[in-house]
This record gives C-alpha cells, structure tokens and sequence, in this order.
C-alpha cells in the first residue's frame, strides 16, 4: 500500500478513539471527570459518579458535554448497552411512578416495561436541578436482578462534595 | 526541516504534557489561566454575548466541515489528491491528538464560570479550536498559491482563530492556554504532515494548468540543477524554464539556456514521477489487464536509465530522436536530469504544415521502429516534432525492446491519426500503403481504440469530429477488432486487493468522519 495511504488509514483509525470512547468514568473519590459531569449540569445539588463495578458489568462509552453526561454500560450476560445512564437538567418521567428512595436528597421513579423475555424499564432519580435516568434493555433471558446489582454501582454525592474533592486535589476554586 | 518541525512538536508536546500532569505547575497555570480570563467572563455584555455564542457554535460545529469539505472539493477538482488525503489525515491526527492528551491531563472547564457555550469533554488542549486550526491551514496548503494568497490567507487565519479563541473564552469554556496549545497542535500537526509528505518544492499549489505532478525550478531546486549541470557536464546555465508542460505528464520537461546563448533540453524526473509512473501502470493493469510489460520502475535511477537506454538505442537504430548527453544527478535516488540536445526552430507536428514529405517521413519513423524491433508507445502530436523536412520522435520514456505486433500495429495506427489530424485519412492512407501492407494497416486500426490512444491523441481526435478511427476501418480491408481486455488471475487478485483496500478505508473514513471533524 502507497505510503500515504498507510498514514491516511493509520490516523483516521487512531482518530477512530473518538471523545466518547476514551474519557474516563466519574469515579467518586477523584476529581477527573467527575468535575466536568458536574459542570455538564450546573445547577444540580447532586452529581453522578460510579463506584466499584458488579462482576460482568464494564463501561463502554463516557460522553460529557454541555447537554449533560451519558454512561453506556455493557454486560456478560445483559448485553451491549443493557444499561444507560443519563444525567441531564430535567427528565420526561412519563408514567413511572413514585418508589421509595435509595439515595438520600433525590426522589426515585420506576417504568416498568416488561419482564420478560428481556427486561426493559426506565429508572429515575429526580433532585434540585438535575436528574439521573438509568434505562435498561436487557438481552432475553438476562435476570432483572442484574438491574439492582448495577444500580447499586451509582453514588449520588453533593455537589459540596464534589468541590471539597476539587480543593483536596486539585486547586482552591468552586464549581 | 521537516525533522525539526518534528523534533519542536515533540519537545513541546513532552513539556506540556509533563507540566499539567505535575500538580504544582497545573495548579499555577490554572490560578493565571483563571485570572485572565475573569476580566472577560465577568464583563459579558448583551449586545456581545449573541455573536460570541454564535462564533462558539458556528466554530465548534460548522466551520471545519464547510473549510474542510470545500478544500477537498478543490482539492479533488485540480486532481491534487494527495493533499486531500492529507487534509483528513491531519484532521485524524489532531483529533487523536487532542482526544488522547485531553483524557490524560483531564483539565475541567474553566472553574467558578458559567459555561454559556457548546463543550465536549476536558478542555486541555481545546479540540475544537485544533480542529478548526487544522482544518484552516490544510485547507490553505491545498488550494492557496504561495506568495500573497498565502500571505492573505494566513492573515484570514489569524483573524478566524483570534475571533473563535476569544469567543472560546468569552462563554467561558476554554481557558487560554487550552485555545492557545489547540492553536499549536493544529498547526504544528498539519504542517509537519504536508511538509514531510507534499513539500512545496515537489507539489506546489498553482492554477496555470498543466499537470500537477511539474515540479517548480526556481528556488533551491533551481540553484542545485545549475550547480549540477556546471559540475558533472561542464554545461553553464543562464536560464531554465519549464517548456511543453501540456503535453508531458511523467516528467518535468525543460529548456536550459547555456551562457553562450545555445539551447538544451532536459527532462527532470523525482520520486513524485516515479509514483506517478506506479500507479498509471496499476490502474491500466486494473482497467485492461497486463496489456504488455508494464512493470513499474523501482526507482528514479532506472526510470532515468531506460529513457536514456532507448535514446541510444534508437539512435543507433537511425530513428531521429534526440540525442543524449548524459544523466545529471540532483539529488541521490531521488532526482535526476536526462539532458537532450535542443531541437531549436522545431515545432509539433501539428503545428506544422503538412505535406506529402512529412505524411512520408513520419511513416518511415514507424517503418524504422518496426524494422528495428522497437516501440515508442507514446505516439502524439506533443511526441512528433518536424524541423524542415526531419520528423523527430520525442519522449521515449515508454519505449520497449521486441514489443508485441500488437503493441506495434498500436504505435502505426497512432501515427496515422496524427497525421490525419492536419490532412485528410484517405491522404495518409493512400500514403502509407507505400511502407506498409493492407493487412498492417487493418490489423493496426483492429487494434486501435481509446485505451490505446495517448490522451493527447485521444483528445485531438475527439475534437476534430471526423470520426477518424471509423474512416481508417472503412478504408483498410475489413478484420476483427482485436481483443485488449485479458483477464488473468493475477489481474482478478489485484482487483479484489484494491476493492478491498478502497472499501475498508472508506468504511475507516465514513466509520470517524464526525470524531475528525468532517461532520
């Protein structure tokens, strides 16, 4: 193959890394992306991040802008993007209806879709200025349970925290 | 040059990268980048916040796609294929670039303002202003001249990034330095690539015509072909001037004129022909099969070498070519000069007027070819030159030993058409029957078609509307065409390869065109 046609494949496939497939995920007790998945809402009292993982659950794609944040979760036994979790300004919580809550300062809704073959629902956590929608779409067979396991991955911390974090590791401003 | 563009962008990208890994140096950076960006955040305006946000959105989504598409149009129009490949790779580069040093340094957007604009992602180094960058100054080396429409457009450059970086901060998602080390990516990046790969010296931008593949002689290049010329040939130079360039698509044809007045001519071959020469042999492999020996040069020594071998050897054959006096080198392997007498007062022989004499004289050359067991393969009006009553055979870069009949009948039928194309066929053909057989004039024009016509040739003949190659048929006996598409295995594989290749680059292409920026 001529030579520059050798680089032109090369670096489109390196550019092939785009900003989705390479930013990291907000983990809960670095500044990193956190920062910006705060920034990308910036009137929400609460910010997303994501603990440790349940065996069989990874993340596939990180996108952060000025939108909002998008976590695309694969799994083992779900599926490719089984999972999705949206933080944005608002969400269209349609009929979910209200649950009990798991996270403290946040209301949480469920929609329900089906069970089976696939579980299929829309899970949301509504607080000040902000909202975390998980969206589920499970592969046929894969066990509803599987939701909670990786649900139970989310952390929810105030943006305090998330500014302390900020002073501690990085530099003396704010969000 | 390219090597110290190369070693500067990696000393600076080892330096940037370290200092904002290191946390102190950060912190500091981040506390002056903060600082002076205050100034403007906190003095937005209303009557200013409406054309900053614009020249944010139009910057980070618009204005790589409309300056990047429209130089590829360009580029695409004036067959500069080679810069538009290199315009996506730069593209490709800076994205890379910028995505993978962004995830590394992970600096968030500026802290304590509010974002009022479009953001992806970190903000160090900014990847909508490298992008931008990028794709303005490939845009410019693609289709700008240099000289003052580059000068214009570098200006108009500076004038577009000051405009977006400010805007860039203004909103408040950019700190100065990410605008000011996308700046440097972009142009350190695009610039380092079409220096190392379309130097302006061997692929200069103009729109004069010609082909694109004509390298410029004045400058360095002129200099070192003078110094050359002098040392190895004892030839001292007054002038050199490209000459013929329409009718010379392999070479860089030229016309140097000595101190004491007297003309030469030389033929000034680079790596860019002998690529050239690589991929016009692939594609009429691809296109018709191997038609004769079409095996590509490895290098512009041989390249030279045989142009020189076929010189003498027509010579020697009596055929009046031009004579050779010697191979001057520019550079090692990479340029040569083949230098020719010059044929002073001679025209093209289209150009001149046409007789009974000349039809004869130009048909005793093919007679002598034939006789000889040569081929010139390249027989157009800009290859046959008339001085009085000699008819020259130029340009004897194709040129083979022991050709097929085929190959020959090829070059007969060719010569025929040129000199039909200032008389009349029934002349030419009447005339030729005095060197060759009702059979060879059949079998040439059986063997004749579009393929086999030099695109000169094939041009000329299009636009004289005679139907030239039908009259011919209609008055030499009648016979089979004779079929040149040959189908082999080794044709077949080829074309799979290339239909391949082609496929998965542009499904790479098509796969990234919204992560480089195209989209």
């Amino acid at each position: 193959m001529p030579p520059l046609l050798s680089l032109l494949v090369l670096t489109v496939s390196i550019a092939a890394c785009s900003v989705e497939q390479t930013l990291p995920p907000p983990h809960c007790e670095q500044a990193g992306s956190g920062l910006i998945v705060a920034q990308s809402v910036p009137d929400a009292e609460l910010v997303p991040c994501v603990g440790p993982l349940p065996a069989g659950w990874e993340i596939d794609g990180v996108r952060i802008d000025d939108g909002g944040t998008r976590l695309r979760f694969d799994s083992d036994r779900a599926g490719d993007d089984a999972a999705v979790l949206h933080f944005t300004r608002t969400c269209d919580r349609g009929d979910a209806v209200t649950v009990p809550s798991d996270r403290a300062g946040a209301e949480r809704f469920e929609s329900i879709e089906r069970l089976v073959p696939g579980f299929r629902a829309d899970r949301y956590y509504a607080f000040e200025g902000g909202c975390v929608r998980w969206r589920f779409d499970f592969d046929d067979g894969a066990p509803a349970g599987l939701s909670v396991e990786l649900g139970s991955a989310l952390v929810l911390l105030s943006r305090d925290d998330v500014n302390e974090i900020l002073r501690e590791t990085f530099i003396d401003e704010e969000l | 040059m390219a090597v110290a563009w190369l070693a500067a962008f990696i000393v600076w990208a080892v330096i940037w990268v370290w200092v904002f890994l290191a946390d102190e140096p950060a912190i500091w950076i981040t506390e002056r980048d903060l600082e002076l960006m205050r100034p403007i955040v906190e003095n937005r305006r209303g009557w200013l916040t409406p054309p900053m946000e614009w020249a944010n959105r139009i910057g980070s989504d618009w204005a790589v796609p409309i300056v990047g598409w429209s130089a590829v149009v360009i580029g695409l129009a004036t067959k500069r294929i080679r810069h538009v490949l290199l315009l996506i790779a730069s593209l490709a580069t800076v994205a890379a670039i910028s995505t993978i040093v962004g995830a590394e340094i992970m600096r968030p957007r500026p802290l304590g303002f509010t974002q009022i604009g479009e953001w992806e992602g970190f903000s160090q180094p900014s990847r909508p202003v490298a992008l931008l960058t990028a794709g303005l100054v490939a845009a410019l080396l693609t289709t700008t001249p240099t000289g003052r429409p580059r000068r214009i457009g570098i200006a108009l450059i500076v004038g577009l990034l000051v405009v977006f970086g400010f805007a860039q901060l203004y909103v408040g998602v950019d700190h100065p330095t990410d605008v000011l080390a996308g700046v440097n990516v972009g142009v350190a990046v695009t610039l380092l690539l079409y220096r190392l790969v379309a130097p302006e010296a061997v692929f200069p931008i103009h729109y004069r015509g010609g082909n694109t593949a004509h390298l410029d002689v004045t400058g360095r290049r002129g200099e070192a072909i003078r110094r050359a010329l002098h040392d190895q040939l004892g030839v001292a130079v007054a002038d050199i001037e490209p000459v013929g360039l329409e009718g010379s698509a392999g070479s860089t044809p030229l016309k140097i004129t000595r101190s004491d007045g007297t003309a030469l001519f030389a033929k000034l071959y680079a790596r860019s022909h002998l690529r050239s020469d690589r991929s016009y042999k692939l594609g009429r492999t691809l296109l018709y099969g191997r038609l004769e020996d079409e095996q590509h040069f490895t290098s512009v020594r041989r390249l030279i070498q045989h142009e020189d071998y076929m010189l003498r050897v027509m010579a020697a054959a009596g055929i009046e070519a031009m004579s050779p006096l010697g191979i001057v080198e520019i550079t090692p392997e990479h340029e040569y000069l083949l230098v020719t007498e010059f044929l002073d007062g001679a025209v093209e022989i289209d150009q001149a007027e046409m007789t009974e004499e000349l039809i004869d004289a130009s048909l005793q050359a093919v007679c002598a070819l034939w006789t000889a067991g040569l081929a010139h393969r390249d027989i157009k009006p800009a290859n046959v030159m008339v001085r009085g009553s000699e008819v020259h055979l130029i340009d004897v870069a194709f040129g083979q030993v022991r050709p097929s009949p085929w190959r020959q009948a090829v070059d007969l039928a060719n010569m025929m058409l040129v000199l039909a194309l200032t008389s009349s066929p029934e002349t030419v053909y009447e005339r030729a029957r005095r060197y060759f057989s009702e059979d060879e004039i059949a079998e040439a024009f059986a063997a004749s078609r579009g393929v086999t016509l030099p695109s000169q040739l094939r041009g000329d003949v299009r636009r004289d509307g005679r139907e030239l190659v039908e009259r011919f048929r209609s008055l030499a006996p009648e016979r089979s065409p004779v079929a040149i598409q040959r189908w082999t295995v080794r044709r077949l594989a080829l074309t799979l390869w290339v239909a391949f290749v082609a496929a998965a680059l542009a499904a790479v292409f098509l796969g990234n065109v919204g992560d480089i920026g195209l989209l």
